[in-house]
């Protein structure tokens, strides 16, 4: 049978970093440190370790876990904002990477100016956002704030306006890999979740291959094929949504 | 590969206009600071030295003003490039941005209050009854200004991100810098500091170039030292930017 190629693909990927703590950071224990070669990597910490996944063409994977388990991590390593520093990653396509923080907005500049500036930044030229505008205006439902100020926002309009910007200035029509990261748990309410996850399911179904990470264990149980449960930056069980979230929320029951 | 440099054209092109927008945000004058800040040194400056130093030099006023404007592009690209990584984090950290437009951006927005002190610069000369025909030679003068800035700003960006201090380290050096290139005193080759002070050199050939409508003297040397730093500088920030989302 034809299988199709993966269009991510990670094997046995880790990802370390230096805990940069305030004494290591003056002068006096640098030039202690210099002198004495012990303890130079006690500070580092593996935030993930032995990560392999190579998802089908279209097919939706969740991350679940506790804050700091690694998710948000992962997803930046393979959007290429991070670089692994063992195994290795390989993607394919137009990768869109998509947090529920505000990712990019300026406070001081209008809406406007802030949709131009994340279009702009997602490689769109100028008369590519102008095709763009009215639908991402829209889709926002923020018509009347166009010219005002976003420190003036609520955290609720931040993130609707910087999902709408990123998911509808996309440069193809089709990203090949969607990568999700909380973007529908912070602040927007159930009206837009919907909408968007509709917009979400409408790239789904034009071949994109998803990743998500969210704390809405309902969603990721309607959504996904396949679940991946992070705990210290390892994987603690891969499978299907129905064996995974039962178990996990078990456990959280348990430390609770 | 052509996508690409227009990619990161654009981007820096458009993140140069929100920040010079951004910097006139709430303040009075807004982009007359642009014309006020070059214009407040010059007559500090003139009002020093007009009386002793500058007695001995022709058209002292324009002689000042285009060391000056020279030094001001140098000192206000690179005392900000030092910190422009962990400033800018919010994109680094969370879009896969070509870093390097951040750079560009910050030469770009320069450039634009740049012409600003060229603009007064040629009504100066109007003023003085001179020729503004030395612009011509002035073009590809400002080319390796640019080039030079650069370099030194993608060693800056790239070295900031992991200590702080340079941005205090820079600033002492742009003001032994600004001592030192011949701003308000007679150049001089045979003192040694202004023979190998490469701003000094800018600064004596955009004179030349201006004021005494010379075709200005490019060394060799000159040459492949402005364009080593260039293509060093680059080198040392595209081996190191991936780096910089972890470190920031």
């Amino acid at each position: 049978m034809f299988e199709p190629k993966p269009q991510i693909t990670l094997q046995k990927a880790g990802k370390k970093f230096n805990l940069n703590l305030a004494r290591k950071e003056s002068a006096l224990f640098r030039c202690l440190n210099f002198f004495s070669s012990k303890d130079r990597n006690k500070d580092e910490f593996w935030a993930l370790r032995n990560i392999t996944l190579n998802p089908r063409k279209g097919s939706i994977v969740g991350l679940i876990g506790k804050n700091g388990s690694g998710k948000s991590t992962l997803l930046k390593m393979i959007a290429g904002i991070y670089q692994p520093d063992e195994g290795m990653i390989k993607t394919e396509g137009e990768i869109v990477y998509l947090t529920g923080f505000g990712q990019g907005i300026m406070p001081k500049l209008t809406m406007k100016e802030n949709i131009y500036l994340i279009g702009t930044l997602l490689g769109l030229n100028k008369k590519e956002i102008d095709e763009k505008y009215e639908e991402i205006v829209e889709f926002s439902e923020l018509k009347n704030y166009e010219n005002s100020k976003i420190y003036q926002f609520s955290s609720g309009m931040v993130s609707r306006l910087s999902f709408s910007t990123t998911i509808l200035c996309l440069k193809r029509k089709n990203p090949e890999i969607l990568l999700i990261d909380e973007a529908l748990d912070a602040g927007a309410d159930l009206s837009f979740k919907n909408k968007a996850l509709e917009k979400i399911e409408e790239l789904i179904k034009g071949g994109a291959t998803v990743i998500m990470a969210s704390h809405d264990l309902a969603t990721i149980e309607k959504y996904c094929d396949m679940v991946l449960w992070l705990e210290k930056g390892e994987v603690v069980k891969k499978s299907l949504p129905a064996e995974v979230i039962p178990e996990y929320i078990k456990e959280s029951q348990k430390n609770y | 590969m052509k996508e690409k440099i227009g990619n990161i054209f654009n981007l820096s092109w458009h993140l140069a206009k929100v920040n010079f927008k951004l910097r006139n945000e709430g303040s009075y004058l807004g982009i007359f600071w642009y014309l006020l800040d070059p214009l407040l040194m010059f007559l500090v400056l003139y009002a020093v030295f007009s009386q002793n130093i500058g007695l001995q030099i022709n058209h002292y006023p324009l002689y000042l003003l285009a060391g000056l404007i020279i030094f001001n592009f140098f000192s206000s690209v690179t005392s900000e490039s030092a910190s422009i990584i962990s400033s800018n984090s919010h994109f680094i950290k969370s879009i896969n941005i070509p870093a390097e437009s951040l750079i560009f951006s910050l030469l770009f927005r320069n450039i634009f209050s740049h012409l600003f002190e060229i603009i007064i610069f040629c009504l100066f000369l109007a003023y003085f009854k001179l020729s503004v025909l030395g612009i011509i030679f002035y073009l590809p003068l400002f080319l390796l200004l640019f080039l030079f800035t650069a370099g030194i700003s993608f060693i800056l960006a790239t070295l900031g991100v992991y200590a702080n201090d340079l941005n205090n380290v820079w600033r002492f050096i742009l003001q032994v810098l600004f001592f030192s290139s011949a701003i308000f005193y007679q150049y001089d080759p045979s003192i040694t500091i202004l023979k190998y002070n490469p701003l000094a050199i800018f600064i004596n050939l955009n004179r030349q170039a201006f004021i005494s409508l010379q075709k200005p003297e490019i060394s060799w040397l000159f040459l492949i030292l402005v364009s080593s730093v260039f293509l060093i500088g680059y080198a040392i920030f595209t081996k190191n930017k991936q780096k910089f989302a972890e470190r920031i």
